[in-house]
């Protein structure tokens, strides 16, 4: 099983993210506001556009009446940076619009401070 | 280093002017209009940006913070260098856009002017795969044929824009453009722009604008055809940007059996529609629907000739479309042609 550190837990603040490399692929670290970690491709599903240069945000929800917005999950949704799409994180990157797709992921762990992905 | 493997004409590209950028090309009084008195361009969009930044895609902001589109080095690096394009065909972001504007055609027809010159000294003058749009204020049809006149034998000029907006171009007022384009071997692009869709105000949800954009690219090409502007002009070709590509076998069935029906209405077409527009229309590619390897080719066989389509970027706009992604997988020849040699063949300036 390889694992590598990422990053430091100092180095994102709760709803942040950054890019990172996990051997020679581009993958993307979040934060998430409950401070906890996540780590994804860092690559949309659509056209590959590089998830880390879009935003941690929230979302409006289904349940909402013609009409109604619900503002939450926030701190929990990827929006891509090119097509808006979004991606829960939450959720194992599943895309709101389309939950069977989803961003590939990968293990996370800490450990004295480290961020350490794993597959 | 490249990314892709093959040749790639880019049919819209959109570069930004600030207006500071503007000024110096811009005549008086126009210029005091936009110092002193602070004038900016009424603009209407009702609702959210639709994406991350705005209209553009995020990492193309510069690394100054200006918009996309804006820097030519940054543009180079980002998208030309990056993904090796043979040439790129600027359309402006439209922004100020004197095309669309509704009144005060004078300061339109100036700020075309300043557009153009800027256009040519600070972008097709400074990299030789760009090539570029003439802009005119086409609501004043002379003012616009004399702006024309005077760029249009640009060697770098390879069309006339038009906004897709309230007016419809195929009208015979509009046709001594048409004639000056023709002299000049410039095409005509259309592009839709902020106004509405539909003519009168915007739907209540961009979702819905956005969706319905190839219903205005349909409107102009209907227009154009059954005015008889490609039989009048039969030099002139039109290429609709940004407006997808999925109505086309649409259309043409449409129109093709209404011309059966109607043909006594519009005498002056010598062709049906559907060889008007194989013959004389381009449509590029962007923004693509996610299509199977086998819904493609059915749609291009459903037009009945692969040469219409052409590939775009619309960088640097949200819903750009990458040339490695954007599109199924297809067959190498006809791969070429979207790509590259259905642009090189519609415009007469561009090399072959």
């Amino acid at each position: 099983m390889k694992e590598q550190i990422v990053c430091k837990t100092s180095d994102l603040e709760p709803g942040q993210m950054k890019a990172s490399l996990f051997g020679k692929q581009s993958v993307v670290i979040c934060r998430t506001l409950d401070g906890e970690f996540y780590a994804f491709l860092n690559q949309c599903t659509h056209q590959g556009a590089p998830l880390d240069k879009g935003m941690i945000c929230g979302a409006t929800t289904e349940e909402s009446q013609p009409g109604e917005y619900h503002y939450c999950r926030k701190g929990e949704i990827i929006r891509c940076p090119w097509h808006g799409r979004e991606f829960d994180i939450k959720n194992e990157g599943r895309m709101l619009a389309n939950p069977n797709k989803k961003l590939p992921n990968y293990n996370v762990k800490i450990e004295n401070d480290h961020v350490i992905i794993y597959k | 280093m490249t990314t892709n493997q093959f040749a790639i004409v880019d049919t819209d590209i959109h570069e930004r002017v600030q207006y500071k950028d503007i000024l110096k090309y811009l005549d008086e009084p126009f210029r005091h209009y936009i110092t002193n008195c602070h004038w900016i361009q009424e603009k209407h969009m009702p609702y959210t940006q639709p994406a991350v930044a705005g209209v553009d895609r995020a990492d193309a902001i510069t690394p100054d913070g200006r918009p996309g589109g804006s820097d030519l080095a940054f543009m180079q690096k980002q998208l030309l260098d990056d993904i090796g394009h043979e040439y790129g065909i600027l359309t402006s972001a439209l922004d100020p856009s004197p095309s669309s504007m509704h009144g005060w055609y004078e300061m339109a027809t100036a700020l075309a002017s300043a557009y153009n010159d800027w256009q040519i000294e600070e972008w097709l003058d400074k990299d030789d795969r760009l090539y570029g749009s003439v802009h005119i204020a086409a609501q004043d049809r002379d003012a616009a044929i004399k702006e024309i006149e005077r760029v249009g034998s640009h060697p770098k000029m390879v069309q006339v824009l038009l906004p897709i907006d309230d007016i419809m171009w195929g009208d015979p007022f509009y046709h001594p453009i048409f004639e000056a384009c023709e002299k000049h071997q410039l095409m005509i692009g259309m592009h839709h722009n902020e106004p509405p869709v539909y003519y009168g105000k915007w739907p209540r949800y961009f979702i819905e604008w956005h969706t319905l954009i190839p219903t205005a690219h349909m409107k102009q090409v209907t227009n154009m055809i059954f005015n008889g502007v490609f039989d009048k002009f039969p030099k002139l070709g039109l290429i609709m940007i940004e407006g997808g590509f999925t109505w086309v076998p649409h259309l043409m069935w449409k129109m093709d059996q209404q011309y059966r029906d109607l043909r006594h209405e519009v005498p002056w077409l010598k062709r049906k529609p559907s060889d008007i527009f194989k013959q004389q229309i381009k449509v590029t590619t962007q923004p693509a629907e996610e299509l199977t390897k086998q819904e493609f080719a059915s749609l291009v066989e459903q037009m009945g000739t692969d040469e219409i389509l052409c590939f775009s970027t619309d960088y640097p706009h949200w819903d750009y479309d990458s040339p490695t992604r954007a599109l199924p997988k297809m067959d190498p020849e006809l791969k070429k042609k979207i790509f590259a040699e259905n642009a090189k063949a519609f415009y007469p300036k561009l090399p072959k």
